[in-house]
């Protein structure tokens, strides 16, 4: 049985195990009173119970069981029976390397890995300095295994329980010495996930599981159109719809509260709320297309890169080729819909959200309600379901506290997916134009790129504003664009920060992924006008690059890159380095009457270490699907606001689409890399190359549908 | 505002609510039966899956009120124990990442179970037209592979 509740200012994650079944419960009175704090990061009780707590937002990837266990590992932590808190907003729990507490960019494992160590190792060396100092033997002689202090000479034993008072008094030692490799026992092996049992029986509690004590419920209703805002509403209606028992006016809408959700879904059809167009209703998805055509051509750029001498090395080219490149809007179509149980008086905030920004809801929440940071409380439901970076932005968590404030209860505010998708933050669509200078025997010599994209990074990262003012670029934008695979020493990079009244922010992948669509299809219409195989032509261009050629060739050998195939299927290949990671896809593919049935995906990664395999896995393979709807769905634009309002138009990919899905990974050693976002980066000029191979058509855009194309 | 006598796994239960309420929020709000998702609303996800004597139905879109006295199993019917062959056969091949889809997947794969016991791809392919985001599909399938197996092991 899966428990969810207070426990020392956190929230229970995943208690429960098959066949160990260390169940924690809400009032367990022996970790509330009892346990003992070993830095902020482990709690072990007398009864030898060990706590540890989590600072990553479990959002599907696997992260509540790979981090904690890389802790347990140095710690001597019997991992069967290890129990897991969500941690709240804390210094202590902030990613080390930015400083703030937030899960993504897929460097959850990237920056807590050596800090995850050195906290079990020091943890452990208090524990054992603790019972070396009782059997007053030296501290050497001890070793700690399945959450007990063993002195070899001796025999003897004592579990962390034992002695985790004393420990505690000690100093945390500031340099602990780590396990060598060879120690230890979880590191590269494939864990049970430990959230896998309560995601089987339905007991997982996601955000919008959760309840307070008197709490309420919320539906909203916002403007359709992106600025829009509300014309009118029936409220005596709505407050004569039975549980009914507020009506709220929030930003751009209004928000029917009631006992129950589906009387407050009553209540909103009831209020009948009617809204302006907005102050974009000119705004369409042509109209923007066209807007973005004439920054692509005018600018004005800035010019984060500029190397060698690239003007020279064109007039020098035997040929210049010039191709345009375009990526729709997204939208994070996180399967739980947005959501909030929020608790508001004057002088406290508490909430329970599915979030993966605790730190940044805080700030919010302290400017929209005037309150101090340390009158708010901002917890993390232990499940959350799908994340892909929306649920950074905390604009849904602000929205269900001002709900609550103006009820005076705690209130839990759930979005429909009409909702969710009208007040999404998209994937921007980029355009990037690209350049190539080629040599005589079809190599690109300079290469010259253009970017035009609104903001990925403001949302989530409001503090970045005066630099992007000054600098004139987005960072996050130019993921994939600043750092080539491909060694060209003459080149340029523009880019050019379009204001759009349309919300963008991150979503799983970005900017690599519209960038990498650019250049990886580009160079395989390069190696086409080469009259090159699209493999060789890449291997050519990466030959002082071993790593890269490692997972290129391996990806080449699992596809049977050279091999036959049947009429109508095509190979395409791409490579990518992302997140600090190295991977190459091969997607085939089987086009009959423009009717396209992805066979075959071949993933090669490396990442330089892989900690879970299985995890790692998921991770990539997920990430294959997660690209293939992103050549499948767009978002689009009418009359100023979105026309895909539920799943009926944003059509994700299904069972029956998903390919054979092959992947390995290459332990090409170097610094830890990223996993969660790296697949979905090479699907898409994977497909698109795919599909050039397969029918001959080149598809210079996505989605498919917009070529005359649609999936199986 | 009316009384319903529902059968749900196994026990009969009375709610007070509207004849129009969808099963969905009924299961969720009055019968804490929080294992059954909303997803869409508009019967397009699946995340709400249940069985309704036995066939997959999405219970964002059926009215309580057409529920009668049929048979409605949630997740949480499955088992009590996480023993039934396609939480084990889920457990096993470690189907779930974020979750949330999941219980609408193991409902129609146990409509689907109950029809065909032992279901090829193309059935597979044709019955489970549930919305992963997080992409577990390829595990769906080999899970309901197993979960077949292991139910026809239990019948020898």
């Amino acid at each position: 049985m899966q428990t969810f509740g207070y426990v020392s200012g956190a929230l229970t994650l995943a208690a429960s195990w098959p066949g160990a079944a260390a169940v924690l419960k809400e009032s367990d009175a022996a970790l509330t009173d009892q346990a003992t704090a070993l830095t902020a990061w482990v709690r072990i009780t007398p009864a030898n119970e060990v706590t540890l707590l989590l600072s990553q937002a479990e959002i599907g990837q696997g992260i509540a069981t790979t981090l904690p266990a890389i802790l347990a590992d140095e710690l001597g932590a019997d991992w069967s029976t290890i129990n897991l808190l969500a941690a709240p907003f804390a210094p202590d729990y902030r990613n080390p390397r930015i400083n703030f507490m937030f899960t993504g960019n897929s460097e959850s494992i990237q920056s807590f890995h050596d800090l995850m160590r050195r906290v079990g190792a020091a943890a452990r060396e208090m524990l054992v300095t603790a019972a070396a100092r009782r059997w007053q033997v030296p501290a050497s002689e001890c070793t700690t295994e399945n959450s007990v202090i063993v002195h070899r000479k001796s025999g003897r034993q004592l579990t962390f329980g034992a002695v985790a008072r004393q420990a505690a008094q000690l100093q945390v030692p500031r340099q602990p010495k780590l396990k060598a490799n060879s120690e230890l026992r979880l590191a590269g092996r494939s864990l049970d996930r430990i959230d896998v049992p309560a995601k089987v029986d339905g007991s997982a509690v996601f955000g919008i599981d959760f309840a307070l004590p008197g709490m309420l419920n919320a539906a909203v209703r916002t403007a359709p159109a992106i600025g829009g805002d509300l014309r009118s509403m029936n409220e005596a209606a709505a407050m004569s719809t039975p549980g009914v028992v507020k009506v709220v006016r929030i930003p751009n809408g209004a928000a029917v509260v009631a006992d129950t959700y589906w009387n407050a879904r009553r209540g909103l059809a009831r209020l009948d709320p009617q809204f302006d167009a907005g102050p974009h209703s000119a705004v369409s998805s042509d109209s923007l297309a066209a807007e973005y055509l004439q920054r692509l051509s005018s600018g004005p750029f800035v010019t984060p890169i500029q190397a060698g001498n690239l003007d020279a090395a064109l007039a020098r080219a035997t040929r210049v080729v010039t191709l345009d490149y375009a990526n729709p809007f997204l939208a994070h179509a996180t399967l739980e819909p947005m959501n909030c149980v929020a608790d508001v008086t004057a002088a406290q905030c508490r909430i329970f959200a599915p979030t993966q920004g605790q730190e940044l809801a805080t700030y919010a929440l302290s400017a929209a309600l005037g309150l101090r940071p340390e009158q708010i409380d901002v917890r993390r439901s232990p499940y959350i379901g799908g994340g892909f970076g929306r649920r950074l932005v905390p604009d849904f968590v602000v929205q269900a506290a001002l709900i609550s404030r103006a009820v005076g209860r705690p209130v839990k505010t759930i979005w429909d997916r009409e909702e969710d998708m009208r007040r999404d933050l998209y994937r921007p669509a980029t355009m990037v134009r690209l350049r190539a200078g080629l040599d005589s025997s079809g190599h690109p010599v300079a290469m010259h790129a253009r970017v035009v994209s609104p903001t990925i990074i403001l949302p989530v990262a409001p503090n970045y504003a005066p630099m992007m003012e000054r600098q004139g670029f987005d960072p996050n934008a130019m993921e994939g664009m600043m750092e080539w695979l491909y060694d060209i020493a003459d080149r340029r990079v523009e880019f050019h920060l379009l204001k759009l009244p349309i919300p963008t922010s991150v979503l799983r992948g970005t900017g690599y992924g519209p960038n990498l669509f650019a250049l990886e299809s580009f160079i395989d219409e390069l190696a086409a006008l080469a009259g090159s195989d699209p493999y060789q032509y890449r291997r050519a261009l990466l030959r002082g690059n071993p790593r890269a050629l490692a997972v290129l060739d391996r990806a080449a050998a699992l596809a049977d890159w050279s091999g036959q195939s049947a009429k109508g299927v095509g190979r395409g290949i791409a490579i990518a380095h992302a997140y600090g990671t190295y991977i190459a896809q091969v997607v085939e593919a089987q086009v009959t009457n423009d009717i396209v049935k992805l066979t075959r995906v071949v993933s090669v990664v490396d990442c330089g270490r892989v900690l879970d395999p299985r995890i790692a896995r998921q991770g990539i393979e997920g990430g294959v699907v997660f690209g293939i709807a992103g050549c499948k769905a767009a978002v689009t634009f009418a009359e100023g606001r979105v026309r895909e309002e539920n799943f009926h138009r944003y059509r994700l990919p299904d069972l029956a689409q998903t390919p054979e899905l092959v992947t390995e990974f290459i332990e090409g050693g170097g610094p830890l890399g990223g996993i969660g976002e790296v697949s979905p980066v090479t699907v898409t000029p994977a497909l698109a190359n795919a599909l050039y191979a397969a029918s001959g058509r080149r598809l210079r855009s996505l989605p498919i549908g917009g070529h005359g194309l649609a999936f199986n | 505002m009316a009384d319903f006598s529902l059968n749900v796994n196994g026990r009969t239960v009375q709610v007070a609510a509207e004849p129009d309420a969808p099963l969905l929020w009924v299961l969720r709000e009055q019968l804490q039966l929080t294992g059954t998702k909303f997803g869409c609303g508009i019967a397009a996800c699946g995340a709400c899956t249940v069985n309704v004597d036995g066939i997959a139905v999405r219970s964002c879109s059926i009215p309580v009120g057409a529920a009668g006295h049929r048979a409605i199993t949630t997740v949480e019917g499955l088992s009590s124990d996480r023993t039934h062959p396609l939480q084990q056969a889920w457990i096993a091949e470690q189907v779930p990442q974020c979750g949330y889809c999941q219980s609408g997947m193991l409902m129609s794969a146990n409509a689907l179970l109950q029809a065909i016991p032992a279901p090829t791809d193309a059935d597979i392919d044709a019955a489970m037209t549930n919305l992963c985001r997080c992409g577990t599909y390829t595990r769906v399938r080999k899970a309901i592979h197993l979960a077949a197996r292991l139910m026809a092991g239990a019948r020898q």
